[in-house]
This record gives structure tokens, sequence and C-alpha cells, in this order.
């Protein structure tokens, strides 16, 4: 007969920092998502680790014109804009 | 002009075709190397010898990968050699894979990630805690996280073994969420 091990809070958040974003369907995997559905605390944890992941996703920092010109000009294609 | 049309012409040494193509990449390149370097001229540095070495080898460019994926290879390799010539710069140290997680610590986020993007206040929050994170994790968390890598491709960009990145990638999301949590979690 098959062992079942139910995993704690912590494996779950473990398992969330480990493997966020990629589609496992292994057996753990199976226990992880029961798991997750049904704890509060744990659903928390994934929430504020996609959130992270989000803020930096959407903080974009812009190049200026000056570090455009200055790129354009090291690399010798300064006559090159149109 | 597609892509793969502008690489042709650019092969042949058509300098237009090389404009647009740094054009094309110079934005995501720079807003990576910002990530990583956490300093406006070294993440401008890093960006010119990334594209230098575009315009020198483009025609050896096989096409087997994106260019995206060769251009973010070539920033992430500049990156962690200036990071790791500059060591003045104290990170914190995430070693202790235990402390990483408190389950006592575990509040609810009611915050959107666009409304942290657009505040000055919080852009900084987010600024202090990723310049906290060691640049050999935080690579790992931009290219896996940020620009979508998978975790192999993560790993043959900066030679790591895929156990690596993923404990690096584990380590680092756990750090900037813990360090997000006082200020992002509900209440706030």
């Amino acid at each position: 007969m098959a062992h079942s091990h139910k995993p704690t809070c912590k494996e779950v958040m473990n398992h969330i920092c480990d493997n966020l974003g990629e589609d496992l369907d292994s057996p753990k995997c199976t226990e992880i998502k029961n798991h997750l559905e049904h704890c509060e605390k744990c659903q928390k944890y994934y929430k504020s680790i996609q959130i992270t992941i989000q803020s930096y996703k959407t903080y974009q920092v812009k190049i200026t014109d000056d570090v455009h010109r200055n790129l354009m000009d090291f690399l010798n294609l300064g006559d090159c804009e149109e | 002009m597609e892509e793969k049309e502008l690489i042709k012409k650019a092969q042949e040494g058509d300098r237009n075709a090389l404009a647009k193509l740094v054009k094309l990449y110079e934005q995501t390149v720079y807003n990576f190397a910002f990530k990583i370097c956490r300093d406006k001229e070294r993440a401008e540095h890093t960006m010119q010898e990334t594209f230098l070495s575009m315009v020198k080898s483009i025609k050896q460019f096989s096409g087997k990968s994106k260019l995206s994926t060769w251009l973010y290879t070539v920033v992430s390799n500049h990156c962690l050699m200036m990071a790791r010539s500059n060591k003045k710069h104290l990170h914190a140290s995430i070693d202790d894979e235990d402390s990483l997680i408190d389950e006592k610590n575990i509040t609810d986020w009611n915050i959107s990630p666009e409304r942290i993007a657009e505040n000055g206040e919080l852009k900084d929050i987010l600024n202090e805690a990723i310049n906290k994170l060691p640049p050999d994790y935080r690579i790992v968390f931009m290219l896996r996280d940020i620009q979508g890598f998978s975790t192999e491709e993560t790993g043959k960009a900066i030679n790591l073994s895929v156990p690596a990145v993923k404990s690096r990638l584990h380590r680092a999301r756990a750090f900037l969420r813990n360090e997000l949590n006082n200020t992002f979690s509900d209440g706030t």
C-alpha cells in the first residue's frame, strides 16, 4: 500500500517558492494543490508571492533620449536615426 | 519588417537594419541591466557592452534561439561580471533557508501590482528590497520570473545547474516577499 504523506504548510510554502509557474503533475504536486485549495494561510502566501513577482514585472525603468543617443553614438550608428 | 528579415539584412551589412534591431531591444535590455546593476551609469555601460557584442557577432548569430534570449544571456553575464567586481555593496545573507519562511508572518496582501509600480514611494520599497538581494540571486529572479525564461534556459544562460536555479529562485522569491510584507500586507 502506498504511503500517503500530507504536506505541512511549510512544505507547501516551500513548494510554491520552488515551483510557481511550472505546471507539474506529479503526485506531490497534486497533494500540494489539494492543500492549497483548502488552506487559507497558504493561499495568502501564494498570493503574496504572485504580487511580488507581478510588481517587479510591472515596474519598468524607461530609457532616456540621452542614453539612447549615447548608445547609438557608441555603436557608430548615430547616422542611422530616422 | 520582421525581426528575422532585420537580422538577415544586418548580417549582410545593412547598418539601418542593425540600428533598428538595437532600437527594438534597447528598452528591455536597459530595464533589465538597471534592475541588476542598481545604478544608471553601470546599467548604461552594461547595455552598451551588450549591444557592442551583438554588433560584433551578428554575422555568427545562427537564429537557433531568439535574439532576445541571446541578448539576455549576454547582458546577464555582463551584469554578473560587473557585480563581482563591485564588492563594496553589502548584500543580505539568505543562506538560512529555514528563516526565509515564517509561518507566523503570513498576512493578506490587498494591493495591486499596478498601484505599486505607479507610486514613487512604493517603487522605492521595491528598489530597496531588490538592492539587498545578492546579484547572483537577483539575476535568477529576473530571468526566470520577470523575463519568463524556463528553469533550464535560466541555467543555460548563466551556467548554473537546474537544482541551483531552483534553489536561488526559491530563496529570492521568499526573501523579496518578506522584505515587502510589512508594507504590502493588509491594512497598509
